[in-house]
């Protein structure tokens, strides 16, 4: 019954609109826009013409994240071991450490010098709450916004990117592209999208209360990036 | 005091102008808005050519919108989301309370959405005994202080830190402080509770693309993504315009979105939610729903000017370009869409008669035309309707009789003006004359004599200066005597 209202209502709607597009419709199949799409990049200001690491790191620093760049899997680990030594400078004291299951993740984070009360690997949702610190991996980056790329089919990070207030990642510098264009094309290869992508810029942000600016409402209030340079994370 | 209505439009208005701390946090917050905007329009080398894409995309989609939304849902269905078709505001609360009820759900985490807004859907929730949390900040606040959205974006715009801080202190008990950051903090442990208890997570739909079945969601906070991630099921309510068709043109949305909205490059996250889960073990909603609402949107697919409306992505660009909005704020529109766009669309949705003083709610300057990241002509539509508004008042009986004197008028006026000798004599009687409707140095009809009840009705907001004793020709010619005496 439910069922046979809903088809009513699509049939409905579907005649509704069908009756008052009329004969103003344009006739025949939608016209490919693919000649009109021009190509919108950014505007070549300085900014933008250092190589795509840099510019990744001037944006991801312009909307209050941090970036570190790492050669090798050594300098991954003394990376994280300067933020956590940082954090535990601050309010934000890392004692739970919730990592992703991306391969080869979990060893790196165990080699982290500094004195973690946990780390867990894909703890629950609700567990997650707690947690202090969540370090992923991301699939891609974009260069010109400072954006992470988290394809959670990919990697179970969907959460742990989200509901700890610091949110650590690590980017293979070969996943950064330049362009958002280019980076859409990416995730559309085979015509097909993953079922949940996220684009993440910075940490979470807000400016409802007189318009000031104020990091960290929902999610993270603290983003660093680890830039990898040297061999991809999963080849390790 | 903040339900209003759009038939009290002008008393809003009067009273929104009296309200000069109102004033003072539109000033901060339109001129910021609108810098930010234009700074960010100019970190792009091709905005012009950008917002032509975005229209064309937009009109495309329009004037195909059946085959693009049954594409939409045929690739979403596909990927395991069910879709609900709601006509009007009621059916879509109905379908809303139905899933919620069977889910058993007690908490419902929502995340900001306009068209939710639209159909009252938390005041249908809340009577079914379901508690409604608003998650996104602005949002958060108004639910507090049971008041509805000023801004399309910063919906709690209208309010200062210190009105804040005294409702966080009596509503969740938090210690005074004016600090920002503190009681953005305040709101987030809250919240953090309310989105781990919660069973349904009910957002809004930015786009949803015809092509994968994708919805794309935009946001800064992560209220967006904690809705859409954590409770076992998720809705999300989209307009039957908000289809675009291809995965690629995302590129020009997210170019032009946020930049228009916030002045950002990027806001800090974007969902692309394709179907349910692929694995019952991963992270995510068991169920994703889609309410597909109409609402009046189909009728405005009728004419080419009406269609437009439907380009809107809501910014809220044109709320802070617009001298009308920029001193009398979102409130005194009366409607859930605020602004010159709230000014074509709500008498479209709610019907003319509902909402006819806010199609006139505009200087016509154009401003609200020159930000529109999609191009569309507002005044062009403010005109129309306010065409279709006069044609349905001469159609109605209660004031033929003066729009046949308004009609007569302007047909006199039009001989006078296109007769010298007419124009003349006119002006001499009119100067003579013209005491009986003078008054403290205007010209203007006291509402005790309503000698004449139209001049009356079009000075009542004007000033109209007197003529003065002798006309410019008149000046001209006795001058130009005086010089050759000379």
């Amino acid at each position: 019954m439910i069922d046979s209202a809903n088809q009513n209502a699509r049939a409905n709607i579907l005649g509704s609109i069908r009756a008052h597009l009329g004969s103003s419709r344009s006739g025949g199949t939608p016209p490919a826009l693919n000649n009109i799409r021009a190509t919108a990049s950014e505007n070549g200001s300085s900014e933008q013409t250092g190589s795509k690491i840099e510019v990744f790191k001037a944006q991801l620093e312009a909307v209050n994240g941090h970036c570190l760049i790492a050669q090798t899997e050594l300098e991954i680990v003394h990376a994280l071991t300067r933020i956590m030594t940082h954090l535990k400078q601050t309010e934000l004291d890392p004692k739970r450490v919730a990592v992703s299951d991306a391969r080869g993740l979990e060893r790196l984070v165990r080699l982290i010098a500094v004195q973690l009360d946990e780390v867990t690997v894909s703890p629950s949702a609700s567990d997650l709450f707690s947690f202090d610190v969540g370090i992923t991996t991301a699939q891609a980056a974009i260069a010109e916004t400072g954006t992470l790329v988290l394809d959670s089919s990919r990697e179970r990070h969907r959460l742990i990117s989200l509901v700890p207030p610091v949110h650590i990642a690590i980017i293979d510098a070969a996943n950064i592209y330049s362009t958002l264009g280019e980076t859409l094309a990416l995730l559309h290869k085979d015509g097909n999208v993953s079922p949940i992508v996220s684009f993440v810029t910075g940490p979470s942000r807000t400016a409802d209360i007189e318009l000031t600016l104020a990091i960290g409402v929902h999610g993270p209030q603290e983003l660093y990036v680890i830039v990898n340079e040297g061999q991809p994370l999963a080849l390790v | 005091m903040n339900h209003l209505t759009a038939e009290t439009f002008d008393e809003n208005a009067k009273a929104a102008l009296t309200d000069t701390h109102l004033r003072g946090a539109l000033r901060n917050a339109t001129s910021l808005f609108g810098e930010r905007r234009r700074a960010a329009a100019a970190s792009l080398n091709n905005w012009e050519d950008l917002r032509t894409q975005a229209r064309a995309i937009k009109d495309e989609t329009l004037s195909h919108l059946d085959e693009y939304l049954m594409q939409f849902v045929g690739n979403a269905e596909s990927r395991g989301v069910q879709f609900h078709w709601a006509e009007n505001a009621a059916a879509a609360n109905e379908i809303i309370c139905g899933i919620t009820a069977k889910s058993g759900a007690i908490t419902v985490v929502k995340s900001k959405s306009m068209t939710t807004e639209e159909t009252h859907l938390n005041d249908a929730l809340e009577n079914t005994g379901v508690k409604v949390v608003e998650t996104d900040l602005g949002e958060y606040i108004i639910q507090l202080a049971h008041e509805t959205p000023s801004h399309i974006i910063a919906p709690a715009i209208h309010k200062t830190k210190a009105q804040i801080a005294e409702l966080f202190t009596s509503e969740l008990g938090s210690e005074p402080t004016e600090d920002i950051a503190e009681l953005t903090r305040t709101a987030r442990e809250t919240l953090r509770d309310r989105f781990a208890a919660a069973d349904v997570g009910i957002s809004g739909v930015n786009f949803g693309i015809a092509e994968t079945g994708t919805i794309l969601i935009v946001e800064n906070e992560g209220n967006i993504r904690l809705t859409t991630s954590l409770p076992r099921i998720h809705i999300a309510v989209m307009g039957i315009e908000k289809v675009i068709p291809r995965f690629a043109d995302v590129d020009v949305f997210l170019k032009l979105l946020p930049r228009s909205g916030t002045g950002q490059r990027l806001t800090a996250y974007q969902s692309f939610i394709t179907g349910v889960k692929s694995h019952p073990d991963d992270e995510g909603p068991d169920e994703v729903h889609v309410v597909v609402l109409d609402n009046g949107r189909s009728r405005m697919l009728a004419h080419p000017v009406t269609r437009q409306s439907l380009a809107c992505i809501r910014c809220g660009a044109c709320l802070n370009a617009c001298p009308v909005y920029q001193q009398i704020g979102g409130h005194a529109y009366g409607s859930v869409y605020p602004g010159p766009i709230g000014a074509v669309i709500t008498p479209q949705l709610m019907g003319l008669e509902k909402a006819a003083k806010l199609p006139y709610a505009s200087s016509l300057c154009g401003a609200c035309r020159e930000v529109c990241p999609v191009k569309i002509d507002i005044p062009q539509l403010l005109l129309h309707l306010r065409g279709e508004i006069t044609q349905g008042a001469t159609e109605t009986v209660s004031q033929p009789a003066r729009r046949q004197a308004e009609k007569l008028a302007f047909r006199i006026w039009a001989k006078v003006m296109t007769n010298p000798k007419l124009y003349e004599l006119t002006t001499r009687l009119s100067r003579s004359l013209q005491w009986i409707v003078v008054r403290d140095g205007k010209i203007r009809d006291k509402p005790t004599t309503q000698m004449f009840s139209a001049l009356a009705a079009w000075t009542s907001g004007r000033d109209l200066r007197p003529l003065e004793t002798t006309s410019f020709r008149e000046r001209w010619k006795t001058e130009l005597s005086r010089g050759e005496e000379q």
